[in-house]
């Protein structure tokens, strides 16, 4: 379902120098933040949620997906320099494939361990590493699929998903409980909190509900992607 | 022999309409689809090359729709219009990128060839970033060509290319004409065309004003006169001879040498004129028709 | 015999056939600037392109004016006789939409120019490429002002109709609108200033979220943590890091308001180093975007 040359293509052309610089400096905050807390307050579970949840997964982590996702494909469909992929006989399912593998690795290599490393130091305590970065590790995958799927249907993926972090993720979810449900965000605590075993998401999914919403929003926008890429027009200039 | 079938085809945008109840068959060997600028040729390329649906009418290449169908591409080599822009890459290594892609058996070897067809092989080493236009349109061609499509669709591929490599191109195009493949490329520059094109299809103001070799075209459009140029030894004297016959309808001296004449009776003529000369005892030094040519053709189709 | 070459030879001569050259009034560089400055700050809000530039914009201006229509409708159901939120703190409050308007609309308006290679037409005109670039920045700028100053104008108007004293009232205002003003040219200064960097749009766009949040997230952290060891110098210097703080900062020196975040700058030197820090960071980021757009022009 993926197709070797692709992700070459995509891993030599989607990482410039400036992306990286972008792409370093979020987790390097993000473990700064961490090292810095524990050396002033120590293990404090207050402390803990606030940058591992409120900063680590609600703000950095859809972030650096966002990057990563757009930095694979929404640079290409801007110059046209993907009728070069599309013009070929390979499925457009694998097209989309071959970009995510490369967009959720990133991601997950960008903050899924950095987030581990950084509650690791929070809480000084395996457990809580582990709960963590799985929870980011669900996120990246749900949150990379999405937007990509965002770079496939509009020219501007960026605000568009800015716009449905801030919004959706970040004030409704906040606001609405509702929400939950439907938030990755949300679910990404769900999975930590319940391997790190803290109480401090009173009514989170429970995690056989986050990895099943996970694999079905996953799958389904990568499917949604394919499908939208076979239909996709090559105007001339906007 | 694969052969592209525009049945009806028609695309609208809203209420624009950029292409309008088009119908065509381009075969093998070199059609040039010739039109000012905004008459649709990108538009049609694009649905041609099955990367727009037409909002109405088929696009089918040797039967099955282009629309949605990736595997057809292993049989069409597109070359866009717009520049590559795989800039770090080697040109070595997008033709090879391209020739993977392309499920080629042995993606070096073809790219090799494909590299050598455009002569680019000094260059290939070299990162895309440092060609200039005419490199890069070369390139491009070479990445089209990898996977020998019997389908070769150019998007205004003379675009940026100095003399040298314009006829360079030319060559190309009659090449792959020659080999029996269907060669597509649209062009708003008459000479170009003109040099290339066994076939041409014009396209004015999205619709299709004209097809086929242009000295038939010409002949078709029998409400305009023909115009020739003739060389005697005795002008004046000629010149009144066929003022007097019905098929012409007027004569100028030529202010060096020669009379223009303008024929409202093409068939009536070509039998007269030889006639008229011997009679007169005039002997016809060059009998040549002076707007056969493309533009000439092109001027009255856009303006009509 | 050498000839005359007015004789024999011929003249080249321009008949005047009636085309006549302009001879009026050229309007100067000022009017230029002007117009630019006129057209980007309606751009920044969309208006006058395609309806789907005016979605996010809007959208964020909205978000913006929520809360304040919100607590005015609860000021006058209820008639509280207090303020329910200091002017100066709504800024702070609602950061992230601020971040997030600026970084979508400072791209707009300053990478658009520079992908589709268009400076060379604006140079063209009497209009230096410092003059550009002060009309670009201004006109964010004041985008920026009207986003953050309306909801503080709402406020407003709800204290006064729930029966506030009006004079201490505006005096709260004027100075939130003032902050609101500094605010707003530190924001649209390094908000240019990363966005001339790069001509892709979607770059700019993170480029500036990653600043705006990464800077805010530190200095929250850093203050959250001194403030519970009780360092508040450390806290209140932390502030300078973030254009919300430093901003908050300024207000609480300049204008004595009540701090927003947990510690305020130290003493009057604070507030010193504070303004002086401001007027740091937006005098270089002006420098840096003029020497980058020098450089562009010139080539």
């Amino acid at each position: 379902m993926t197709n070797a040359t692709i992700v070459g293509l995509t891993v030599r052309n989607g990482l410039g120098s400036r992306r990286a610089v972008m792409l370093v400096v979020l987790p390097v905050v993000l473990v700064g933040l961490a090292i810095t807390v524990r050396a002033l307050v120590g293990v404090d579970a207050d402390a803990t949620e606030g940058v591992m949840v409120g900063l680590g997964i609600t703000v950095i982590l859809p972030l650096v997906a966002l990057i990563c996702s757009t930095s694979v494909l929404a640079a290409e469909v801007d110059d046209g320099s993907i009728v070069y992929l599309l013009a070929k006989p390979i499925s457009r399912h694998t097209i989309v494939v071959s970009k995510y593998l490369v967009a959720a690795t990133a991601t997950a290599l960008f903050i899924a361990l950095p987030i581990m490393l950084a509650a690791a130091i929070m809480t000084g305590e395996l457990r809580g590493a582990i709960g963590y970065a799985a929870g980011a590790l669900l996120g990246s995958v749900a949150y990379s699929a999405i937007f990509l799927l965002l770079s496939v249907v509009t020219r501007h993926a960026v605000a568009t998903g800015l716009v449905y972090v801030l919004i959706w993720e970040g004030l409704l979810g906040g606001l609405l409980s509702g929400v939950r449900w439907l938030s990755i965000g949300h679910w990404s605590n769900a999975l930590a909190v319940s391997i790190t075993d803290e109480n401090t998401l009173p009514d989170a999914v429970s995690p056989a509900y986050a990895i099943i919403a996970t694999v079905v929003v996953t799958v389904a926008a990568i499917y949604l992607a394919g499908d939208r890429l076979r239909s996709f027009r090559l105007t001339g200039d906007e | 022999m694969s052969e592209l079938v525009l049945q009806q085809v028609s695309r609208w945008y809203r209420n624009v309409v950029a292409v309008n109840d088009v119908t065509m068959t381009i075969g093998p060997g070199v059609t040039g689809l010739l039109g000012p600028n905004g008459a649709g040729k990108s538009t049609l390329i694009a649905m041609m090359s099955g990367f727009l649906a037409p909002s109405s009418g088929t696009v089918t290449l040797d039967g099955t729709p282009v629309w949605r169908h990736e595997q057809l591409y292993r049989q069409i080599g597109l070359v866009p219009e717009r520049e590559a822009a795989y800039d770090n890459l080697t040109g070595g290594q997008f033709v090879v990128a391209n020739a993977e892609l392309q499920g080629v058996a042995d993606p070096n070897a073809a790219a090799t060839r494909a590299i050598a067809t455009v002569e680019m092989q000094p260059a290939q080493h070299r990162k895309i970033a440092t060609y200039s236009k005419g490199m890069r349109q070369r390139i491009k061609m070479a990445s089209a060509l990898v996977h020998d499509p019997t389908v070769l669709l150019l998007d205004e591929p003379f675009n940026g290319m100095d003399p040298r490599q314009r006829l360079h191109l030319i060559d190309l195009l009659r090449r792959m004409g020659a080999e029996g493949r269907t060669v597509m490329f649209s062009s708003h520059i008459l000479e170009e065309v003109e040099q290339v094109a066994s076939h041409i299809e014009v396209m004015v103001a999205g619709r299709h004003a004209a097809s086929g070799d242009f000295g038939a075209i010409r002949r078709l459009m029998t409400d305009r006169p023909n115009r020739y140029l003739i060389r005697t030894d005795d002008d004046r004297s000629l010149a009144s001879q066929l003022i007097g016959d019905a098929s012409c309808r007027g004569v100028i001296l030529r202010s060096d040498d020669g009379l223009d004449v303008e024929v409202v009776d093409f068939g009536r003529f070509a039998v007269v004129l030889p006639q008229l000369a011997h009679s007169a005892g005039i002997r016809l030094l060059e009998v040549k028709p002076t707007d056969e040519s493309l533009e000439s053709v092109f001027a009255y189709l856009v303006s009509a | 015999m050498a000839i005359p070459p007015e004789s024999g030879g011929r003249r080249s001569v321009i008949h005047d056939i009636g085309y006549s050259k302009y001879d009026g009034i050229r309007l100067g560089e000022g009017y230029t600037w002007r117009t630019l400055y006129e057209l980007g700050v309606k751009h920044c809000y969309g208006l006058g392109r395609a309806a789907k530039y005016k979605v996010l914009p809007m959208l964020m201006l909205a978000i913006m004016l929520l809360p304040a229509l919100i607590i005015v409708g609860v000021q006058v159901i209820v008639s509280l006789d207090e303020q329910v939120l200091p002017y100066s703190r709504y800024a702070v409050i609602m950061l992230f939409v601020i971040s997030v308007f600026v970084a979508v609309q400072a791209p707009a308006l300053i990478s658009r120019d520079l992908r589709y290679r268009v400076l060379t037409l604006y140079l063209a005109r009497p209009l230096r490429i410092d003059t550009y670039v002060y009309a670009r920045l201004s006109a964010l700028a004041t985008g920026l002002f009207v986003l953050v100053g309306l909801p503080l104008l709402v406020l407003y108007v709800g204290s006064l109709l729930s029966g506030l004293s009006p004079g201490s009232e505006t005096v709260d205002l004027l100075g939130a609108l003032g902050g609101a003003a500094i605010l707003a040219v530190m924001l649209a200064a390094t908000a240019t200033v990363i966005a001339a960097t790069t001509t892709r749009r979607g770059f700019a766009i993170a480029a500036i979220i990653t600043a705006l949040l990464m800077s805010y997230s530190i200095v929250a952290t850093v203050q959250g943590i001194a403030d519970e060891q009780g360092a508040t110098e450390v806290a209140g210097y932390a502030g300078l890091f973030s254009p919300f703080t430093l901003v908050d900062g300024i207000q609480v020196a300049l204008f004595d308001t009540e701090a927003s975040t947990s510690a305020g700058p130290p003493g009057a030197l604070g507030g010193l180093v504070f303004v002086a820090f401001a007027v740091v960071i937006v005098a270089g980021c002006v420098l840096v975007s003029l020497w980058r757009y020098r450089k562009v022009a010139g080539r």
